[in-house]
């Protein structure tokens, strides 16, 4: 009998922890004015099934917040957003996306609402941008590679290597390289220029794919299929967490995270300034950056936390331990601005079909 | 003939549905920013853009390429296919019937995917080739393979139109031939076919078109090698400016709209009157089909090879996919199957609801669609006016916009145009859509077989007194039965292929098949693609089957 008794007020205790817990950070009135908007609509590029587990811990925590999630991708996010945004019609509470400049230009364009989230002091401080871009993920930038076709001695290890291997074994290479195509997918841009900011010796490595035929692709899941079958040996600029995700069921996908520097991008999230559930947003988006969401997403989406203090498979603190300081987070800030700018955009995508010879 | 509200209106709404979206295009594509922008001002900036920019030349004429080779391998073996197995005692011809029209219903992605899977350079037919001949015969990404490839799976567009008008043919006129000794080469290409030269037109000027809007294969099978091709530019305009620039998009996708004049203007140049392809004459006589006496089997087995290589080829790198945990250079089969995808595929967010919406919007909506085009047929039915070969040059507009554009032209037209704004975000909205793109196809369909029908039978009921409503009750609508089946089997498997028209309509509640698919191209999860594919194919298939084997008798 006594020990009943100890397990229930054990597990009343953990009631009441859980509780105050999630609560802790928010303050009462966001969580009742929520409560009266009831519904949240979220636009995101995650997809629905590695959100799943993310939505339904944040259902367990505010039941009366009804989730509508549009799984879309980056450009969709973007189109329906502005023209619903211009038309007045009802549109997005929360854009979550991984196209970090897409993100940002509505940002800048005043599209967002600011709103200091009480977990920003989890945060390392290039993820929010003027309280109203939040980096949500830390996503490293690996090469992704076949390992039935590439032995674990052959690996390179960074940039110049790759360099090297592609420029002394071109025969075999041939045709054998899969990467982002800059000009039609943003992040591979984003990528590209980012590789450009960090490593002068870029444009080496550009011409060195060039060299070998480098096949360009638009989506990852084309390109981890690819290296996989082993028509590509090897992809260059893959983010991780699909690698992570994809390795999960399929041996033959491994990853390098490169010594001398490795790229880091992050998902963003802002607050539509013409949200009609503001504060079901605002407890959504605390959510995601709060320790409990980024734990469900270290471990169970697998898209990387970006908070130091999470345990798990993918974490922020395991790549800092892996890398140091050659882990390169994208900033979320005006550099990514700057990537949008028509000139200079032209002017590198002209350099990079130079030096692809197309 | 008199001039009624009743012929009147049918004709205005295409006017408006077409004219609708296509205005906003034009609107858009003479402006310097997105047209909500309170900034954009009129420029002809887009155009100069456009019209000087190499990448585009250099697009428009790998298209017109494509688009060429596949009509010439389309059209020729689809009307072959449609004159075999309609007309003749082709072994197995009713049992092949569903199967011919896979293809249509399949999304070009995943068909593209499948052959990666079988054929690509580490596909497993590539494989076998190369380790029972040492070589790789073939070069599935080369522009030659893209051809093959797009114009053999367009044969059942081009089949599913001359069947269907063939089947209306009177049997007397091949009858004829046969009496006086010709054999059935010589009925299919001197008697059967030029009837329905009609059809065989529209499908040329159809399939060119569909070229031009090719997008899943070009994009999978050409673009990492750098094959440039007008949607995969239009993509690339998406992105080139850093947010997508709508003016250019729309330049190009006008540009593209430009080529169906000259393809209607030629076909109504070349069709004349419609008196000539009358043969639904006042008398009807009992069905035979030709015997192709020695050529049956040989016949068969080219059939067959063809389905060998549009059906059979692809669907097995997809259905392979789907019980392999990986594959390619390597790997035992034996080591990776599994029947996880399918498992992982139970449990996937809304997925029942997707394939629900998707049998819905195909069944229900097909059939919606297809009443509403046979009102519109109906109304210039037998009216010799411009208003009807006006109309002959909107139907096809909104088929030439290509996917990228006219999925944001319909969600403008329903954001910003207020009484359509409650539908957006319901199966309503995607059913109009859909209802407006496949508007040529269908409206065809039924025309061609509305053409077929002579006079004398209306004039028959009119002498005895019937109302235009009556004869068309009673006598023009039961004589193209087939043809409206026909067009509703057609409707439903666009229907259920058709995406990117939506893309911007769809929202939680509303998913489709074609939606998941997309979502799941997005994360890389090809596996959970093939199983979705094979689950589709299966539905699909057996609905269509058993719609072909019982319900829907196309032959009887």
């Amino acid at each position: 009998m006594i020990k009943r008794v100890f397990v229930v007020l054990i597990a009343l205790g953990f009631c009441l922890a859980h509780y105050s817990d999630a609560y802790s950070a928010e303050s009462r009135e966001v969580v009742g004015a929520a409560q009266k908007e009831g519904r949240l609509i979220v636009y995101s590029s995650t997809d629905s099934s590695s959100a799943e587990p993310l939505l339904q811990d944040f259902k367990s925590l505010y039941p009366f917040v009804t989730v509508e999630y549009n799984d879309l991708n980056t450009t969709e996010i973007y189109n329906r957003f502005v023209a619903e945004a211009a038309a007045g019609a009802g549109t997005a509470d929360l854009l979550w996306s991984s196209a970090m400049d897409l993100q940002l230009q509505l940002v800048q364009n005043g599209n967002a609402q600011a709103y200091a989230s009480p977990e920003i002091p989890g945060l390392p401080k290039w993820a929010v941008w003027q309280n109203q871009a939040y980096g949500t993920t830390l996503e490293p930038v690996s090469f992704t590679y076949n390992k039935r076709l590439l032995p674990q001695d052959a690996l390179p290890q960074s940039h110049a290597d790759l360099t090297r291997l592609l420029n002394e074994k071109s025969a075999v290479f041939k045709g054998k390289v899969a990467t982002f195509d800059p000009e039609k997918s943003g992040v591979g841009f984003l990528l590209a220029t980012q590789d450009l900011k960090v490593s002068s010796a870029f444009w080496d490595l550009a011409k060195a794919l060039g060299g070998i035929g480098v096949k360009v692709y638009t989506s990852t899941g084309a390109m981890l299929e690819r290296v996989s079958s082993g028509e590509h040996t090897l992809a260059y600029n893959i983010i991780g967490s699909y690698g992570l995700l994809r390795q999960k069921t399929d041996p033959s996908i491994g990853l390098v995270f490169p010594k001398d520097y490795t790229l880091a991008f992050s998902r963003i999230a802002f607050i539509s300034k013409a949200a009609r559930h503001p504060n079901a947003a605002k407890l959504f988006l605390d959510y995601l950056l709060s320790k409990r969401g980024q734990g469900i997403m270290a471990n169970k989406s697998l898209i990387y936390s970006i908070r130091s203090d999470v345990d798990g498979v993918a974490t922020a603190a395991n790549l800092n331990k892996e890398l140091g300081k050659a882990l390169k987070p994208i900033e979320v800030g005006p550099d990514i601005l700057a990537a949008l700018d028509k000139t200079k955009r032209l002017d590198f995508l002209k350099r990079w079909q130079e030096a692809l010879k197309r | 003939m008199r001039l009624s509200p009743l012929r009147l209106l049918p004709v205005l709404g295409v006017a408006l549905v077409v004219l609708g979206p296509l205005g906003l295009l034009v609107y858009q594509s003479l402006l310097s920013a997105p047209f909500f922008d309170p900034t954009a001002s009129y420029s002809t900036e887009a155009f100069r853009y456009i019209l000087s920019n190499p990448d585009f030349h250099r697009a428009f004429g790998t298209s017109f390429l494509i688009s060429l080779g596949m009509t010439s391998i389309a059209v020729p073996l689809g009307s072959l296919l449609g004159f075999l197995v309609v007309r003749t005692d082709l072994p197995g011809r009713r049992w092949l019937e569903p199967w011919l029209l896979v293809p249509v219903f399949l999304s070009p992605v995943v068909v593209a995917f499948g052959y990666v899977v079988a054929v690509g350079p580490v596909g497993f037919f590539s494989l076998w080739s190369r380790s029972l001949l040492g070589v790789v015969p073939w070069n599935l990404y080369s522009v030659g393979g893209l051809i093959m490839i797009a114009g053999m799976t367009h044969v059942p567009h081009v089949f599913l139109y001359v069947s269907s008008a063939l089947r209306s043919l009177d049997p007397a006129v091949e009858e004829a031939a046969r009496v006086t000794g010709a054999g059935p080469w010589r009925i299919a290409f001197t008697v059967s076919l030029p009837l329905v030269w009609p059809s065989i037109l529209f499908s040329i000027s159809l399939v060119f078109l569909l070229g031009f809007e090719l997008f899943g294969l070009p994009l999978v099978l050409g673009d990492p090698g750098g094959l440039l091709v007008l949607t995969t530019y239009l993509y690339k305009l998406t992105n080139l400016l850093g947010v997508p620039s709508y003016q250019l998009m729309a330049v190009v996708a006008l540009s593209i709209v430009v080529i169906t004049f000259p393809l209607v203007y030629l076909q109504q140049r070349l069709l004349g009157t419609a008196a000539r392809y009358a043969v639904i004459r006042g008398k009807g006589q009992a069905f035979r089909p030709l015997p192709l006496g020695e050529l049956r089997w040989p016949m068969l087995a080219l059939v067959l090879l063809w389905l060998l290589g549009v059906v059979v080829l692809p669907l097995a790198g997809v259905a392979l996919r789907s019980v392999v945990r990986y594959w390619g250079e390597g790997v035992s089969l034996t080591e990776v199957l599994t029947l996880d995808h399918f498992r992982r595929l139970v449990g996937y967010p809304n997925l029942v609801r997707g394939i629900i919406n998707t049998l819905l919007i195909g069944g229900l909506g097909g059939a919606l669609a297809v009443a509403a085009y046979a009102a519109i047929a109906l109304s210039s039915h037998r009216w010799q006016s411009p208003v009807v070969s006006l109309t002959d040059y909107l139907v096809l507009v909104p088929r030439a916009l290509p996917g990228l554009v006219v999925g944001l032209a319909f969600f403008w037209v329903f954001l910003f145009f207020k009484p359509l704004s409650p539908l957006r975000s319901t199966l309503v909205s995607l059913w109009l859509a859909y209802t407006v793109v496949w508007l040529a196809y269908g409206l065809k369909l039924i025309s061609a077989a509305l053409l077929q029908v002579a006079p004398e039978l209306e004039e028959a009921a009119r002498v005895t007194g019937a109302s235009q409503g009556l004869i068309y009750r009673d006598v023009t609508l039961p004589l193209i039965r087939f043809g409206l089946l026909g067009s509703w089997l057609l409707i439903f498997m666009m229907f259920v292929r058709e995406y990117s028209t939506g893309v911007y309509l769809l929202g939680p509640g509303t998913e489709v098949i074609g939606s998941l698919i997309v979502s799941l191209w997005g994360t890389g999860a090809l596996d959970l693609i093939a199983a979705l594919s094979v689950v589709e194919v299966a539905i699909v298939g057996l609905a269509l089957f058993f719609a072909l084997r019982l319900g829907v008798r196309l032959d009887a």
